[in-house]
């Protein structure tokens, strides 16, 4: 079974460790910019995550379909940049659907921690899980997006 | 020395300038972080004598030294100022993101001083502050602020605020971050006093700790710790009110009806063993905290309907429940959202309605004066009712909205009797007759009656905390020394930024190598602990300074003179003796006068200029 990280807005407490802890274990230092998935705080009662889907929920706001060098593509269900091809054009930026495509050389993304995804050891609400794609959590987390 | 930026941000707002000043490790090993900072930016600023709603106070705000780092409940943000309630140097903790957000755009503090030609907010993004125009803002609650800001600058801006209470110069306003608050001690006032209605910050600088293998390896180990800990499904269930029934119930000292009794029979509906399951709908947490204590409390339906907090905390259930003899919970929620969106604390503003409510009783205060029927037996509509006269200053809440000191002072025929309060604070939720060692926490706490600046009543509660067993909570033997070195336990935490409710699972030792895997510097325990004394003693001295003195750190009389009168703490008070006796043990044990200034001697081993 493939597994994908699942959003669950309801359960999360808006506290962006999982941001923290992102940008610790890819970068070695904290930027919230840096993290491969990020926390919104919206009002009292809307906090969520967002996270990258490697494929599974964007449609036709495709990073893989809309990179004009081909230098980001899915391989075994996990979504790569390649960074000797990418020309930092940010194409990739522009149509993620759930804001997670990053920029500073070369675009970067999730890579979901080589399969042991940090942020969900952080989460012991369960707001960000690692299971089967579950659609209809990325549907919600699109709609809360709206209007960002 | 990582972590730090070696930069403070002044901002003086009457000339409308901004300047930087450079700090070094020397800095940075004698204050840490968060509370040290901002105390120590208040107590070298602020021209002494200076009123607390004048411009020359000193506004100060820094992120913890953990702020901003993953460390599990580690991101609190410390404001500080001269306090318009007490006239002492109050530091108030908020969970809010602010401060983080400060080291992000490259600076260890921010330092406020003036006031503004008109209402402003300041907007910080990196190196660039900006002083601009908030008129449009002036009128706004807390909700309503962040949204217009967020909209205008975009939704990652974070934003601390003040409401139409801090507008009106309500002594106990607070600031506001993302639902969060620097609660206690007016500070909102403060900033409203300076013409200033928000601050509005975007920082994209990395943070980087010195080592972050062993960071990554410290946030998973206390991660560990605490999800497994036997309080992690108390906590995030219940929340900080978790205790509420062994409090009330089972010691018998949860305040109620103004502190008339220490049971409060009615308490079924405010015991979130009652509401957690009919009422929260989602966990809400602090910024950085994976234990999250706090609630998403909604109401659905009836004559509260619509009401959507983050809440209510332990505090809250005693100030606008108990100590109001509200048993109502769907009352005391609409309250908190009236303290929360106009910007009050809500411990100051329920203990003022109960002693209102109690002069009342007594025929002291007519329901013609208070304008209402504000009665106990009424609390369900009062509450809310005064809560929202008090927020704008408008009829009796005008009254009101000065606390309980002023209040009593201005209301006359004795009703100072019933103004419950040390240095002018209200006091929190714990009826210290029959806790002595919190009771001379209460009269020791540089910002007035205050359970979190030695945190004593969970080692009085549960016997035994840290070096200490057996402790007897009816005693005042021994607790002069302790309650001295527990503030300086809790002004480590509030400078590196820790909750104080991980207290179980940091001891201090436990610090150490956490701070120095974030920063590279080593420090010893007796070194942490001497720099809390540090930060303990420039309060204390600011304090003496601008003429608070031993004389306006008493207990009420109501704890002095009333014992309880009934349940499991019946006929305990605290005694003048006792009284004298624990200040006297505590200024022996600090070093400082009978009259509770830090001698020079002190001041200078603390290395205090």
């Amino acid at each position: 079974m493939v597994k994908m990280l699942v959003p669950y807005p309801d359960n999360c407490t808006g506290c962006r460790f999982c941001e923290m802890a992102c940008s610790l274990f890819h970068e070695g230092k904290i930027n919230h910019a840096d993290a491969r998935l990020q926390v919104h705080k919206k009002d009292v009662r809307t906090d969520f995550p967002s996270v990258c889907t490697h494929c599974v929920a964007c449609g036709e706001d495709c990073c893989v379909h809309a990179c004009p060098v081909e230098a980001i593509k899915e391989e075994d269900g996990i979504v790569r940049v390649d960074e000797d091809e990418c020309t930092a054009c940010g194409t990739c930026v522009d149509v993620c659907p759930f804001g997670v495509m990053r920029m500073e050389e070369t675009a970067f993304k999730c890579d979901l921690c080589g399969g042991d995804p940090t942020c969900v050891k952080f989460c012991p609400m369960g707001a960000i899980k690692y299971e089967e794609p579950n659609v209809e959590q990325y549907e919600k987390v699109k709609k809360l997006m709206e209007g960002e | 020395m990582k972590a730090y930026h070696g930069k403070i941000l002044r901002i003086d707002l009457t000339a409308g300038k901004s300047s930087v000043r450079t700090v070094d490790e020397r800095y940075v090993r004698k204050y840490l972080g968060g509370q040290g900072f901002a105390v120590e930016l208040v107590y070298h600023n602020m021209p002494k004598g200076t009123d607390a709603l004048a411009p020359e106070n000193v506004l100060a705000m820094a992120g913890g030294l953990f702020a901003g780092f993953p460390i599990p409940t580690g991101g609190k943000t410390a404001f500080a100022a001269k306090s318009p309630q007490t006239g002492t140097l109050v530091e108030s903790i908020m969970g809010g993101v602010i401060g983080a957000e400060l080291r992000h755009a490259g600076y260890d503090a921010l330092e406020i001083a003036g006031r503004a030609e008109k209402p402003s907010y300041i907007f910080i993004e990196d190196d660039r502050a900006e002083i601009e125009d908030a008129s449009d803002l002036w009128g706004k609650n807390t909700r309503e602020v962040p949204e217009a800001l967020k909209k205008e600058l975009g939704w990652d801006v974070k934003v601390a605020c003040i409401g139409v209470a801090g507008e009106k110069l309500v002594r106990f306003a607070c600031i506001d971050c993302e639902e969060r608050q620097a609660g206690r001690g007016g500070l909102g006032a403060v900033m409203a006093s300076k013409n200033l209605k928000a601050i509005a910050i975007r920082g994209t600088k990395d943070l980087e700790p010195a080592d972050p293998t062993a960071l990554m390896e410290l946030a998973l180990r206390y991660q560990n710790v605490m999800e497994n800990a036997p309080s992690f499904k108390e906590d995030t269930v219940y929340g900080t009110g978790e205790f509420l029934g062994w409090i009330n119930k089972e010691k018998g000292v949860f305040p109620t009806r103004n502190w008339q009794s220490g049971v409060f029979e009615e308490r079924e509906q405010i015991d979130p063993y009652y509401w957690a399951t009919r009422y929260v709908s989602k966990n809400k947490a602090c910024f950085a905290c994976t234990k999250p204590c706090g609630k998403l409390f909604e109401i659905k339906s009836g004559k509260f309907a619509g009401v959507a907090i983050d809440g209510l905390e332990y505090e809250t259930l005693y100030s606008l429940g108990g100590a109001c003899g509200n048993a109502s919970i769907e009352s005391a929620a609409k309250g908190n959202e009236i303290c929360d969106v106009l910007g009050m604390d809500t411990i100051s503003a329920g203990v003022a309605i109960g002693f209102a409510m109690e002069l009342v009783q007594k025929g002291i205060l007519t329901e013609e004066e208070a304008g209402m029927k504000l009665t106990f037996e009424n609390a369900e509509d009062a509450v809310p009712q005064m809560l929202e006269l008090m927020g704008r200053r408008e009829g009796f809440g005008d009254v009101l909205a000065d606390g309980v000191k002023r209040a009593a002072e201005r209301i006359g025929k004795g009703a100072d009797r019933y103004a419950i309060h040390t240095k002018g604070m209200e006091p929190p939720a714990y009826d210290v007759r029959g806790m002595k060692g919190h009771g001379l926490a209460y009269m020791t706490s540089t910002r007035g009656a205050c359970h979190l600046r030695a945190g004593f009543y969970a080692p009085e509660l549960v016997g035994k905390f840290w070096r200490w067993e057996g402790i007897d909570r009816q005693s005042p033997e021994g607790k002069g020394a302790m309650v001295a070195t527990m503030e300086n336990f809790m002004c480590v935490y509030d400078s590196v930024g820790l909750c104080k409710f991980s207290r179980g699972f940091f001891l201090i030792e436990k610090l150490c190598e956490v701070i120095e895997a974030i920063t590279g510097l080593k420090f010893t325990e007796d070194e942490l602990l001497r720099i809390g004394e540090r930060v303990h003693n420039l309060k204390g001295h600011f304090n003496h300074r601008e003429g608070v003195t031993r004389k306006d750190w008493l207990l009420p009389t109501r704890v002095l003179e009333d014992p309880i009168p009934d349940g499991p703490s019946q006929g305990n008070k605290i005694t003048h003796e006792q009284m004298n006796k624990m200040l006297d043990d505590y200024m022996t044990a600090r070093g400082w006068t009978a009259d509770g200034e830090p001698t020079a001697e002190k001041l200078r081993e603390l290395d205090i200029a």
